[in-house]
C-alpha cells in the first residue's frame, strides 16, 4: 500500500521538510541566544550569512508543507476506492487510528508554514532582519510538530490494509453520529445560513474597512479566523447537501470529487488562503513599531487583506452559486 | 564619513590555506575628500576598499556610512547601496566588449527603472566632461588605456554616486595620463563626492589634490595612521 506515487512523495516530503527544520533549530537556537545586530563579532557576521541560506531552505520547507496537505486529502480521497465501506476521503483516513490525527496535524502545520513564510516575507524587507527572533522560535515551534506529522503519516500509511473494513463519511457526519461534526450537521438549515452568511459579511466588511482605512487590522484578522470556522460549519451543516443534492449528506470531503466536478477546491483553496493571509495581517500588526517595517507593514498588510478579501468572496461565491444552481429544495416557497 | 571598526577579513577560514588579508583596521575617512589606501602589494588595500564598497564582507567589525552599518545589510538592501551610494573604477576597468562607450556608461543605470532618454542623456554628457565624446559609438575594445580609464570614471558617475572607489586607477597608465586621471578625479572631489582610492604609485600618492594617504602593511594600518 506505501508504494504509490502520492504516498512515496508525501512520505519523502514530510521527512525532507523534518529534516530540514530539525537541522535548522540548530541555527535557530543559536540566533534566539547569541543574535546581537549591533555586534560585529564574528559569530555575529556568521549568523547573518547563514541566515540567507536557512531561511531559504525553510522558505521551500513550508511550501512543500503549504502544498502537501493538498496532495494528502487528494490522495486519502482517490484511495477510497480501495477500501471496503470507504466512499471517500473520510473512509481512507478512517482506516486506521492515526488517519485523521495525521490530517488535523497537517492543518495545523498549514497554518503554522504560511504564517513562517509570511513573517519571513516581511522580515527580507527590512534592512536589519526586524523579525528574525519571531521567525526562528516559531521554527523551533514547528520542528517538533513536522517530526511527529512525518511519525503520523508513516504509522498513517504503513498501518493502511486493504482488508480493512472501514466507515464511510455518514458515520462521522450523518446526523445519527455522535460527533461534533455530526452536530454541525444537525443545526436547524436557516440557523446555518443565517449564521454562515452573517460571519462572511462581517468578515468581508472587516476587511475592505482595513483595506480602506489601515484601520482594525486586529479586528479583520479575529473575523478571519472566525469566518473561516464558520466557513467549514456552513460547509458541513448546509453547503454540502446542495452540492450533493441531498439533504442527509453534509461530507466536507466528497465535493473535491470528480462526481460534484472537484468543486472543493474552488470552495477550500481560496477559504484557505483568505484565512491563512488575513490571519497574517493580525500576526504581522505587533511588529509595525519596529523603525525598519513602518512603512512595510502596513503596506503588505494591505496587499495581503485585498487577496484575502478576494479569497473569501471567492468561497462565499462559489458556496452561494452550488446553492442557487442546487437542484435541491430545502425551502418551501 | 565612513567609518571601519575592528575589521577582519579571514579568506578560507578553518582551511589549510587560511589567510588573513586584513586585521582588526580602525578607520575614519571623512566625507568629501580624497583618501589613498597605499601600501605594497598583499597589504590587504583592495580587499579594505572592495569591503568599504560592499563588493565583499568582513568576516568580523563593522563597516558603516554615515550612521548606517553597510556590513550587516541583507544583499538585497546592499545591491542597492552599491548601485546608488558607490561608483566603481576598477584596475582592469571592466568595460564590457562588444557594446559601444555609451552603452558601457549607461549600463549601471539601466537596473535603475530611470528614463532611458534621461540616462542617454546624462551618459553622453558625463563622456563630453570627460573629453571623450567623439567615442561614443566605438567599441570599447577599440579604446587605449587613457580612453578606457574615462570611459570607466564616466560609467563610475552615472549614477550620480556619493562616493567613487577606484582600485590602483592608474596601474596601467603613464605619468602623463595618470597627471590627467588626478586632475579629473580633483573635478570628482569638486563636485562634493568622496573619492577613495588603492595605490602604490608614487604619482597618485604625493599628488597636491589627495587629502590622505593611509599606509597599510600585512592587513594592518601602519603606525600613525590610526582612525
Amino acid at each position: 500500500m506505501i508504494f504509490q506515487p502520492a504516498i512515496i512523495a508525501l512520505l519523502l516530503g514530510s521527512l525532507v521538510v523534518t529534516i530540514m527544520v530539525l537541522a535548522a533549530s540548530g541555527f535557530g537556537v543559536q540566533v534566539l541566544r547569541r543574535w546581537n545586530i549591533g555586534s560585529g563579532s564574528e559569530l555575529q557576521v556568521k549568523l547573518e550569512r547563514q541566515t540567507y541560506l536557512i531561511s531559504t531552505l525553510m522558505g521551500f520547507a513550508c511550501t512543500i508543507e503549504l502544498v502537501s496537505l493538498l496532495l494528502f486529502v487528494f490522495n486519502a480521497d482517490r484511495m477510497a476506492s480501495q477500501f471496503v465501506g470507504a466512499m471517500c476521503a473520510v473512509g481512507t483516513l478512517n482506516a486506521n487510528e492515526f488517519g485523521f490525527p495525521a490530517l488535523t496535524l497537517k492543518l495545523i502545520n498549514f497554518f503554522l508554514a504560511g504564517i513562517w513564510l509570511i513573517l519571513n516575507y516581511v522580515d527580507n524587507k527590512g534592512y536589519d532582519y526586524p523579525l528574525i527572533k519571531p521567525k526562528y522560535l516559531l521554527l523551533l515551534v514547528l520542528a517538533p510538530l513536522m517530526a511527529t506529522e512525518f511519525g503520523l503519516q508513516l504509522a498513517y500509511f504503513l498501518g493502511l490494509e486493504a482488508d480493512i473494513i472501514t466507515s464511510c463519511c455518514g458515520s462521522i457526519f450523518g446526523s445519527d453520529a455522535n460527533t461534533v461534526a455530526s452536530e454541525m450537521g444537525s443545526l436547524p438549515l436557516s440557523t446555518s445560513m443565517i449564521i454562515f452568511y452573517s460571519v462572511m459579511t462581517l468578515t468581508l466588511l472587516a476587511g475592505v474597512f482595513f483595506i480602506l482605512t489601515g484601520k482594525g487590522g486586529i479586528v479583520f484578522a479575529a473575523m478571519s479566523g472566525i469566518g473561516f470556522v464558520a466557513a467549514i460549519q456552513g460547509v458541513i451543516s448546509f453547503i454540502s447537501i446542495y452540492i450533493y443534492e441531498h439533504p442527509h449528506h453534509h461530507c466536507p470531503f466528497d465535493v473535491i470529487q470528480g462526481g460534484y466536478n472537484y468543486i472543493g477546491y474552488p470552495l477550500y483553496i481560496p477559504l484557505f488562503s483568505a484565512a491563512l493571509l488575513g490571519l497574517g495581517v493580525g500576526g504581522l500588526l505587533p511588529f509595525r513599531q519596529k523603525q525598519s517595517l513602518s512603512e512595510v507593514i502596513p503596506l503588505v498588510g494591505r496587499r495581503f487583506a485585498i487577496v484575502s478579501v478576494a479569497g473569501f468572496a471567492l468561497f462565499l461565491t462559489v458556496a452561494t452559486l452550488s446553492i442557487v444552481f442546487s437542484n435541491l429544495i430545502m425551502f418551501e416557497k | 564619513m565612513i567609518y571601519l571598526d575592528n575589521v577582519h577579513k579571514i579568506f578560507n577560514q578553518g582551511k589549510v590555506n587560511e589567510f588573513q588579508a586584513i586585521k582588526g583596521v580602525d578607520l575614519t575617512l571623512e566625507g568629501g575628500k580624497i583618501s589613498v589606501l597605499k601600501g605594497p602589494s598583499g597589504s590587504g588595500k583592495t580587499t579594505l576598499l572592495t569591503m568599504i564598497g560592499g563588493l565583499s564582507r568582513p568576516t568580523s567589525g563593522r563597516v558603516r556610512l554615515q550612521d548606517r552599518d553597510l556590513s550587516s545589510l541583507p544583499e538585497r538592501f546592499l545591491t542597492e547601496i552599491r548601485r546608488k551610494t558607490f561608483g566603481f573604477v576598477f584596475q582592469q576597468f571592466n568595460l564590457i566588449k562588444g557594446l559601444s562607450v555609451l552603452d558601457n556608461v549607461m549600463v549601471p543605470a539601466l537596473p535603475t527603472g530611470r528614463d532611458h532618454k534621461e540616462v542617454r542623456d546624462q551618459a553622453a554628457a558625463l563622456l563630453g566632461r570627460l573629453k571623450i565624446a567623439h567615442k561614443s559609438g566605438a567599441r570599447v575594445e577599440w579604446l587605449s588605456g587613457g580612453e578606457a580609464q574615462r570611459v570607466a570614471i564616466a560609467r563610475a558617475l552615472v549614477n550620480d554616486p556619493e562616493i567613487v572607489i577606484a582600485d590602483e586607477p592608474t596601474a596601467n597608465l603613464d605619468s602623463a595620463l595618470s597627471e590627467e586621471f588626478l586632475e579629473i578625479i580633483h573635478g570628482v572631489k569638486q563636485e562634493g563626492r568622496t573619492v577613495l582610492m588603492t595605490s602604490h604609485d608614487p604619482v597618485v600618492c604625493d599628488a597636491q589634490v589627495v587629502d590622505r594617504v593611509v599606509s597599510m602593511r600585512d592587513g594592518a594600518l601602519v603606525d600613525g595612521h590610526q582612525a
